[in-house]
C-alpha cells in the first residue's frame, strides 16, 4: 500500500497514527531481575524496540536512631512546605574533584610552576637585538656600528678576546661557544676584520621547509667541510621555521663548493636555493 | 569527590559547624540568616530567622536540640534546632564574634567585639538543656580582655580551661570556673597576627589555631605549649583537625577587600590538607572563588565543609584515596601491628 516514492504528506500522516506501537511490558526474570521493553519512534520515523534489564536492590543502612528521627522532622523556616528532598534552588551538586593525598605535594607541584614561569619569562623576552641578541632594540645596540646583524655568534669573537668574561658584560648573546669552534673561528688566517669572515664564509639559504630542523641542515652541509654555525630562523611564537637560513664555514672554499652543489637541492618538496650571503649594509 | 554546592545564603559565610552527629550542617553568612542542612545530601532542614545584622558565629550543643548564634546586631540568640524558634536573646553592647557550648552542652560563652568604649570580653551563661525552659540572664561569669581583643574562644575538655586566641597572635589561658587567667602565650603567632580561628581535637586536650601571619599551630590546652606547626603563603582563616585520619585542613585566602584586584588562580582558595604528625601538606582542593572563612569537619571523619565568601558551601564527602593514604612509616607500622 505505501508505494516508496510517495510525497503527499497527507497520506504519510495517515500512516504515522495508524502505527501502533505496542505497549510496555515488563516481564519478572527468575534471578530477580526485570525486563522491561518499551517502543517508540525515532525523528527519522524508526521504530525503536529498546529493552532495559534491571536489577533492583534495597541498601539497608544502620544509621544512629537520632540521625533517623532527624530525618523526619518538619521542615521550617523558609523550607517550610517544601517536599522532602534537596530543592534544587538552594543545593546543587559540582563537577568531580579528584583529591588524592600524596606525600611530597609541595614539591611535586612546585616543579611545574617553574616550568611555567619559565615560559612565560620566554613570551615576555619580546625584544631581541638583531645585532649581538641582547634585550634591547637593535638602534640602540652598543655595537651597531662595528658588527652586522645576524651575527648571531659574535660571542665566538668575544671569547676569543676575553675568555674569563661570564659571556655577558652587556653584549647580551652569552650563548657557550665550545673551545674547538673558538679555535676554528679565530683560527687566524682571515683575521681582517672581525665581520667579514663570517660574511665571507657564510651562505644563506632559502626555501627551506618550515618544518626544518637546524640539525637536518647541520647534516647535509656538513658534507662539505666544517660547518662553524647554522642559523635556522624560527617564529617565536609557533617554533616552526621561517624559511631562511645561514650556514657557515670554517673554509671559504668548503663554502663555495657547498653553494655549488646544494643550490636546487630537494629537501622535504621545497627546492633550496643557496647563495653567499651578501654583505650587511650597515 | 563530588562536592554538594548549598547555595542558601545571599552574602559571604562566616561559619559552617557540623552537629555531633555529622548529619546536620549549620550555616551562618552575613546575610542575617542561619540555614540547617542535611550533611549528606544537602537538603535544607530549615532557616532561623530573626537576626537583624550579619551573623558571625554558630554553634549547636551535643544533643542537638539547641542552637546559639551571634553576630552584628549585637545579640546572641538561642534556637530549638527542630522548629528553627527564638528561644532566648541576649543583648550586649558590641557584636558577638563568637559563640561556643562547652562539651557537655550545659554552658555557653560568647566574645563580644571592642568597639566605641567597650572592652572586648568573653561572657559565659550557664544554659538549660531543655527547650522549654527559661534560660538564665545572669552571666555566670565575664572575662574582660584588657590587652588586646580576644577573636576566638573555647572550653577545653571538663570545660577546664576557657581558651581564647587574641588579635594581637596571642593565645590565653584562663580559669573556667573563676574567669582567673592564668597563663598568657605572646609568641602564639607573629605579633599583631590576629588569631582568627580555635577549632578543637575531638577529645579537647589540644587544640589548632589559624592566624593571618600564615600560619596554623596546635597547642596542647595544659601548658598552651605548641605542638605543631602548618606553614602556608597566604593568610588563615581557619584550621580543623580531622578525626580517623591524622590530618588537618586549613582554608584561608588572601584578605576579602584584596580578592577583585587578583585572579582567582593566585586568589589560594584553596582547602589545604597538611599531615597531622609530619606538617608537610598532601593536597589541596579547589572550588571556591573567595576566600575560605571556615572548614569544618564530619565528627565521623567522613566529610568535610568549608564556607566561603563567595556565599557558597561545598559539602566534601571524602573518597577512599583519602583514607587510604599513608606515609611509608604508618604502611609499616600497621603491617607490623597486623
Amino acid at each position: 500500500m505505501a508505494p516508496v516514492g510517495r510525497t503527499d504528506w497527507a497520506e504519510e500522516e495517515d500512516e504515522d497514527s495508524s502505527l501502533q506501537l505496542p505497549q510496555q511490558q515488563i516481564t519478572k526474570n527468575k534471578d530477580g531481575t526485570e525486563t522491561i521493553t518499551t517502543y517508540s519512534i525515532r525523528e527519522d520515523g524508526k521504530r525503536v524496540k529498546t529493552t532495559r534489564r534491571i536489577k533492583k536492590t534495597t541498601i539497608k543502612q544502620i544509621v544512629n536512631p537520632r540521625v533517623a528521627e532527624r530525618k523526619q522532622w518538619e521542615k521550617f523556616g523558609s523550607e517550610k512546605g517544601k517536599p522532602v528532598g534537596p530543592q534544587t534552588d538552594t543545593t546543587s551538586v559540582a563537577e568531580n574533584i579528584l583529591f588524592k593525598p600524596v606525600a611530597g605535594w609541595k614539591s611535586r607541584t612546585e616543579d611545574s610552576r617553574e616550568d611555567e614561569k619559565k615560559k612565560n619569562n620566554l613570551k615576555d623576552a619580546k625584544i631581541k637585538c638583531r645585532i649581538c641578541s641582547g634585550d634591547h632594540w637593535t638602534t640602540k645596540c652598543p655595537f651597531k656600528d662595528t658588527m652586522a646583524p645576524e651575527g648571531g655568534d659574535a660571542p665566538a669573537e668575544m671569547g676569543d678576546e676575553q675568555p674569563e668574561g661570564p659571556g655577558g658584560l652587556g653584549l647580551g648573546s652569552s650563548s657557550y661557544v665550545p673551545p674547538h669552534l673558538r679555535g676554528r673561528t679565530g683560527g687566524g688566517e682571515k683575521m681582517g676584520g672581525k665581520f667579514e669572515r663570517d660574511d665571507l664564509a657564510t651562505l644563506r639559504v632559502t626555501n627551506v621547509s618550515e618544518f626544518a630542523e637546524e640539525q637536518d641542515l647541520r647534516d647535509m652541509f656538513s658534507r662539505f667541510g666544517h660547518v662553524t654555525r647554522v642559523f635556522l630562523a624560527k617564529d617565536r611564537e609557533t617554533g616552526m621555521a621561517k624559511g631562511f637560513a645561514f650556514v657557515s664555514y670554517a673554509d671559504r672554499s668548503d663554502a663555495a663548493k657547498a653553494c655549488e652543489k646544494m643550490d636546487g637541492y630537494g629537501f622535504r618538496h621545497l627546492i633550496l636555493r643557496v647563495e653567499f650571503a651578501k654583505k650587511a649594509t650597515t | 569527590m563530588r562536592p554538594i554546592l548549598l547555595s542558601g545564603h545571599e552574602r559571604a559565610l562566616t561559619q559552617v559547624k557540623y552537629n555531633s552527629d555529622g548529619d546536620i550542617i549549620f550555616s551562618v553568612s552575613k546575610d542575617h540568616v542561619v540555614c540547617a542542612w542535611f550533611s549528606h545530601n544537602g537538603e535544607r532542614l530549615g532557616t532561623y530567622h530573626g537576626h537583624q545584622g550579619a551573623l558571625w558565629t554558630v554553634d549547636v550543643d551535643p544533643t542537638s536540640t539547641l542552637l546559639a548564634t551571634g553576630g552584628a546586631d549585637n545579640t546572641l540568640r538561642l534556637w530549638e534546632v527542630k522548629s528553627g524558634k527564638l528561644l532566648k536573646t541576649w543583648e550586649f553592647a558590641t557584636s558577638i564574634k563568637r559563640a561556643e557550648f562547652s562539651a557537655d552542652g550545659r554552658q555557653l560563652l560568647g566574645v563580644t567585639e571592642k568597639r566605641s568604649g567597650h572592652l572586648s570580653t568573653i561572657v559565659v551563661y550557664e544554659i538549660n538543656p531543655d527547650p522549654e525552659a527559661e534560660q538564665t540572664d545572669e552571666q555566670s561569669l565575664r572575662i574582660v580582655c584588657d590587652e588586646s581583643k580576644a577573636t576566638v574562644a573555647g572550653f577545653s575538655y571538663l570545660a577546664h580551661y576557657i581558651i581564647a586566641g587574641h588579635e594581637d597572635g596571642s593565645v590565653s589561658q584562663y580559669d573556667a570556673k573563676s574567669g582567673e587567667l592564668l597563663y598568657n602565650n605572646s609568641e602564639a603567632h607573629e605579633p599583631d597576627m590576629q588569631v582568627t580561628d580555635l577549632q578543637w581535637s575531638p577529645d579537647r586536650t589540644y587544640f589548632i589555631t589559624a592566624s593571618k601571619d600564615k600560619t596554623a599551630k596546635i597547642f596542647a590546652a595544659d601548658s598552651l605549649e605548641v605542638l605543631k606547626t602548618y606553614t602556608t603563603d597566604t593568610p588563615l582563616n581557619s584550621a580543623a583537625i580531622t578525626p580517623v585520619k591524622d590530618y588537618v585542613i586549613l582554608g584561608g585566602g588572601q584578605a576579602a577587600m584584596d580578592v577583585t584586584t587578583t585572579s582567582a588562580r593566585q586568589g589560594k582558595f584553596e582547602a589545604r590538607f597538611y599531615h597531622k604528625v609530619f606538617q608537610e601538606e598532601i593536597g589541596r582542593v579547589r572550588g571556591h572563588f573567595g576566600p575560605l572563612n571556615y572548614v569544618a569537619v564530619h565528627p565521623q571523619g567522613t566529610g568535610y565543609c568549608s564556607g566561603s565568601e563567595d556565599g557558597y558551601v561545598r559539602v566534601h564527602h571524602f573518597d577512599k584515596p583519602y583514607f587510604d593514604f599513608m606515609y611509608e612509616v604508618e604502611r609499616e607500622h600497621a603491617q607490623a601491628n597486623l
